[in-house]
């Protein structure tokens, strides 16, 4: 059932266009079960842009020379802003005791990348900085973390670096103390240093050009995203990843996401008790 | 059946030879220990040199099946012919390249290699024969040896037909010694079929033969390729003396659907045999034969038995079936996932089936116990994930405030969001003190659900504590007011009003539509200050309630907002005022039309649509040679309402080169209620364009019959 689209004066229709158009430029799949939510999330915007129809917000992001600005609005309507810190923390885990060492022995002197290529509000890559501190990493190695989310509104949360009570439900009240600073009632601020060690920018995943720099990672994390994409969306991202990140490159996906079937260029690993897809030897 | 003439390969990913069967090696001549465990290059080295090398590597890594065809490729392992040849001194192949999918992943080749020299020899003989007679054919047909060649034509035919044993025992091998995934030998079975090789007969031979691991994977199979000429011989495999032969045979009957089996199968359940009476019991399920069900229900006590039985009365069970799973889930640590899961798809049989869902909800509602129902919300928090939704369904059809405020507690979870509103609103206003208290939830989702539910129940009392979170979350501000005009009390107009001075302009248009439904008379005495409000989002707003009922009282300052030095106000005025039937209307659209900015321009042009045509027929034309791609868009949508002849030649033009496609088709649909011959041109066009919206209302103008035919 519409909600926004009903009480904005919205005419149903357009709706596979939209989805299709949708799909193509950010990888989010809508099916028939959930299309009134993809109508519901568009309709502020197409009121905004001071349209009384979906057909014309269409033609609108296909055709106008203003659609690159409007397919950033886009990206923030539908970004699903819900994460928290120490997500699935078994995989920063071994992040941290297993690869990392790893990696490091196999390319002494060398800058280990880490990309957090979904990272809404900023969350998992602040995880992983937090947890590479913790295991004395960064004095020992130089590593670099970067971080994107296709929508800006989110990377503009993961600069501020001020979380609500919400993002700390599995971090310890003893960890949030040690690295984040009280803001206001039931807000805090990540403290600086920490905040410094991770690089965000606004980066699409279906856009080739804005993913190739940042996937030439050694890892890169893209967890919690593919659920929401199609088995078409997740097999070309993959492939992306896979075209661009070095040999024997590690890819985190979330514990509910399988790649089993859309690729053959990582394969599922069982380290430490923690499922990781690791980059085929022979992809080039 | 001897293999003659097809030879079986497969390979790994990396094109090192797994399996190299018998028949292969004797067409070949290499034998199977030079052939396994190398790479194929080793094999077959000039397989790079005749560039053949990259359909293999292009079936690994797109999963399609390639052909290589004889008189193209002539073959790819150089050998002799079997039987020697007149015309060919190298053995004429078909050759099959085919990815094995491994739990829907390509874990390699396998690679069927057909020796067609023979049949190659034959057709040219027949062709030859055609030849030489074809100047005369129809009276020569007559007078060739009609018997003879069709016999011959046959038997080239029948050569393809042939089995291919050796190649289907090692690929069964290789299943059982490797431990692969059975889905890759069906895979190789599928691509054996392709080559026309009767897969069936051979299977059935290894189910009848002496190598009991044959017959092992052999009942298997037969159970996958789903064809049920296998059902007499799977049923005399189930008297095997090896039990995991019979397991199988069990297994592939149930999903063969043999209802013959059915007897055979009660007598396995009924034995109650620990290793064959589980798969007995899912057979019967999987063959959906209702006729058992009664004898299936006592199993339910069996706590053994109790999995299947469930599962297989959900699929053939009836009314007494769902008494007899309440009663065991109204029981002390009942399964309750188990049980729910298997109402649950009871009921949709029925409901799908008889359209009688509603009875078995009336039984089960009936029959459960407050243990029953407390075992169900029991299993909400520790169930898996794919039983949440049956659970779900159940507690949602339940009269029981401790199964509705369970759900209550569960409205963040998105996937069962929507079941859980549908259950929640069923119960209508005894939920709503237990939605308000999750309005204050901490969690976003549900709290946006909560709103959504309370805006569904249309519940007064929800009011106060809606009206109190307008404000507070930005996400919500839009679900509340939707929420409030289902509600439609006049103690939301206040709330209402003062988010017209919001920034945000969906909001405002939300609010609008609000009060517009709730249509209190006196709310004209609220909107005649606000048409002068300092704050032009409010005046905008004012202007579209005040249009929307035509308040005689405002009219006139309606169409001086029609001059706001806000283009936002402004633009609501023109919207507005095209509906008040005012002469004035037409001039000053006009006025707009042709010296506001594009914004106010493409207001006036979709304005002007409601007006008398005579009235605005020049000003439109006119308009669509405005610089503004949007102005030219709803230019020609009106056009297209008011059927204005006299544009087609403009409309042609703008359809045919405008720079922007919403033009061009904005343009054409106008075009198509007008001029059809004009239509049609642009329609070839548009179908040549390669556009797909282009081409898309090319062909929604010819399926509506609007021109362009």
């Amino acid at each position: 059932m519409r909600f926004h689209s009903e009480i904005l004066g919205l005419p149903k229709g357009t709706e596979t266009l939209l989805s299709d158009l949708v799909h193509s430029r950010t990888g989010i799949y809508f099916d028939a079960s959930k299309i009134d939510l993809l109508m519901d999330k568009l309709s502020p915007l197409v009121v905004r842009r001071g349209f009384n129809s979906f057909l014309d917000y269409y033609y609108l992001l296909k055709y106008d020379d203003t659609a690159p600005v409007e397919w950033g609005n886009v990206m923030n309507a539908l970004s699903v802003g819900e994460t928290y810190f120490w997500r699935e923390s078994d995989q920063i885990r071994v992040l941290t005791q297993s690869i990392v060492p790893r990696w490091l022995a196999a390319h002494p002197g060398q800058t280990l990348r880490i990309w957090s290529a979904a990272c809404a509000s900023g969350e998992e890559p602040l995880s992983i900085a937090l947890a590479l501190h913790e295991a004395g990493w960064f004095d020992r190695a130089s590593i670099e973390i970067h971080a994107s989310d296709g929508s800006s509104t989110a990377i503009d949360k993961a600069k501020a670096g001020v979380y609500r009570e919400r993002s700390f439900r599995s971090l310890s009240p003893q960890r949030r103390a040690r690295y984040f600073l009280p803001e206001g009632p039931k807000t805090w601020r990540v403290l600086p240093e920490l905040h410094s060690k991770v690089h965000f920018s606004v980066a699409n995943l279906m856009s080739e050009a804005e993913i190739a720099p940042l996937a030439v990672a050694d890892v890169i994390f893209c967890r919690n995203v593919f659920i929401y994409f199609s088995e078409a969306s997740i097999a070309r991202t993959v492939r992306l990843f896979s075209r661009y990140m070095p040999a024997e490159g590690y890819l985190f996906v979330g514990t509910a996401e399988s790649l089993l079937r859309l690729t053959s260029d990582f394969v599922l690993k069982d380290i430490d008790n923690a499922f990781i897809y690791e980059k085929e030897s022979h992809v080039h | 059946m001897i293999s003659k003439f097809v030879g079986v390969f497969t390979t790994d990913r990396n094109l090192v030879i797994q399996i190299w069967d018998a028949t292969l090696t004797r067409l070949t001549g290499i034998p199977s220990d030079n052939a396994s465990g190398r790479p194929l290059l080793h094999v077959i080295p000039d397989l790079e040199i005749r560039g053949l090398t990259r359909y293999f590597h292009h079936v690994l890594e797109v999963g399609v099946v390639e052909v290589l065809a004889p008189a193209f490729h002539r073959y790819l392992i150089p050998c002799a012919p079997q039987t020697p040849s007149p015309r060919f001194d190298k053995m004429r192949q078909r050759v099959i390249i085919a990815p094995l999918q491994e739990d829907s992943r390509i874990a390699g080749l396998i690679v069927t290699i057909e020796d067609v020299t023979q049949r190659l020899d034959h057709e040219q003989d027949i062709a030859g024969e055609l030849n030489r007679q074809s100047p005369e054919i129809p009276e020569l047909m007559g007078a060739l040896d009609d018997r003879n060649w069709r016999v011959r034509l046959d038997a080239v035919r029948e050569m393809s037909k042939l089995a291919a044993p050796d190649a289907i025992a090692a690929l069964l091998r290789s299943v059982r010694d490797n431990h692969r995934n059975f889905g890759l030998l069906n895979s190789a079975l599928n691509v054996l079929r392709l080559t026309d090789v009767d897969t069936h007969s051979t299977l059935i031979e290894f189910l009848k033969g002496p190598d009991q691991d044959l017959r092992i994977q052999a009942a298997l199979s037969l159970g996958e390729q789903r064809d049920v000429r296998a059902i007499p011989a799977l049923l005399e495999a189930t008297r095997d003396q090896n039990v995991n032969v019979v397991y199988h045979s069990i297994e592939a009957l149930g999903k063969l659907r043999a209802v013959e089996a059915v007897d055979r199968l009660m007598e396995f359940a009924e034995s109650k045999d620990f290793f064959l009476a589980f798969p007995a019991i899912e057979a019967l399920g999987e063959i959906g034969h209702t006729g058992v069900s009664f004898r299936i229900i006592p199993f339910l006590q069996d706590e053994m038995l109790r999995e299947p039985a469930a599962r297989a009365l959900s699929r053939i069970g009836d009314e007494f079936a769902v008494e007899a799973l309440i009663g065991i889930l109204n029981d002390r640590n009942a399964p309750a996932e188990l049980i729910a899961r298997s109402l649950a798809d009871l009921h949709d049989r029925y409901e799908a089936k008889y359209q009688e869902g509603s009875y078995i909800v009336g039984l089960y509602r009936s029959t459960i116990k407050p243990t029953g129902v407390q075992n169900l919300i029991d299993a909400l928090s520790t169930a898996e994930p794919e039983n949440l939704r049956p659970l779900v369904w159940l507690l949602g059809r339940m009269d029981s405030p401790a199964a509705t405020r369970a759900l209550t507690w569960r409205l963040g979870s998105e996937e069962l969001r929507s079941e859980i509103l549908d259950a929640l609103v069923r119960h209508g206003s005894t939920v709503t003190e237990l939605l308000v208290e999750q309005l204050k939830a901490d969690d976003p989702d549900t709290r946006g659900a909560a709103v959504t539910a309370l805006g569904r129940i249309r519940d007064k009392r929800a009011i106060p504590e809606l009206t109190r979170l307008l404000g507070t979350d930005p996400d919500l501000t839009i679900p509340i007011i939707a929420a409030l005009t289902f509600i439609r009390d006049p103690a939301a107009m206040d709330p209402l009003f003062s988010l017209l001075g919001t920034t945000d302009a969906a909001v405002r248009r939300a609010a609008v539509s609000a009060l517009n439904a709730l249509g209190v008379p006196e709310m004209v005495n609220r909107v005649i200050p606000l048409l002068k409000d300092p704050n032009p989002g409010v005046r905008e707003a004012a202007v579209c309630i005040a249009g929307y009922f035509g308040y005689p009282e405002c009219i006139e300052t309606v169409f001086s907002l029609c001059s706001d030095s806000e283009a936002n106000v402004r633009r609501a005025a023109i919207e507005q005022i095209a509906y008040l039937e005012d002469k004035r209307a037409a001039t000053v659209l006009a006025d707009a039309l042709s010296g506001d900015v594009p914004v106010v321009r493409a207001a006036a042009a979709a304005a002007m649509s409601h007006l008398e045509p005579s009235s605005v027929s020049t000003r439109l034309i006119a308009a669509l040679a405005d610089e503004d791609p949007w102005v030219r868009y709803f230019t020609a949508r009106s056009l297209a309402k008011h059927r204005i002849v006299e544009s087609a030649s403009e409309l042609y033009q703008l359809a045919q080169f405008d720079k922007f496609q919403q033009v061009r088709i904005s343009a054409f649909e106008a075009l198509c209620r007008i001029d059809k011959a004009l239509s049609a041109s642009v329609a070839t066009s548009f179908r040549a364009s390669g556009d797909p919206d282009l081409q898309k209302a090319a062909s929604s103008a010819l399926i509506s019959g609007n021109g362009a035919s």
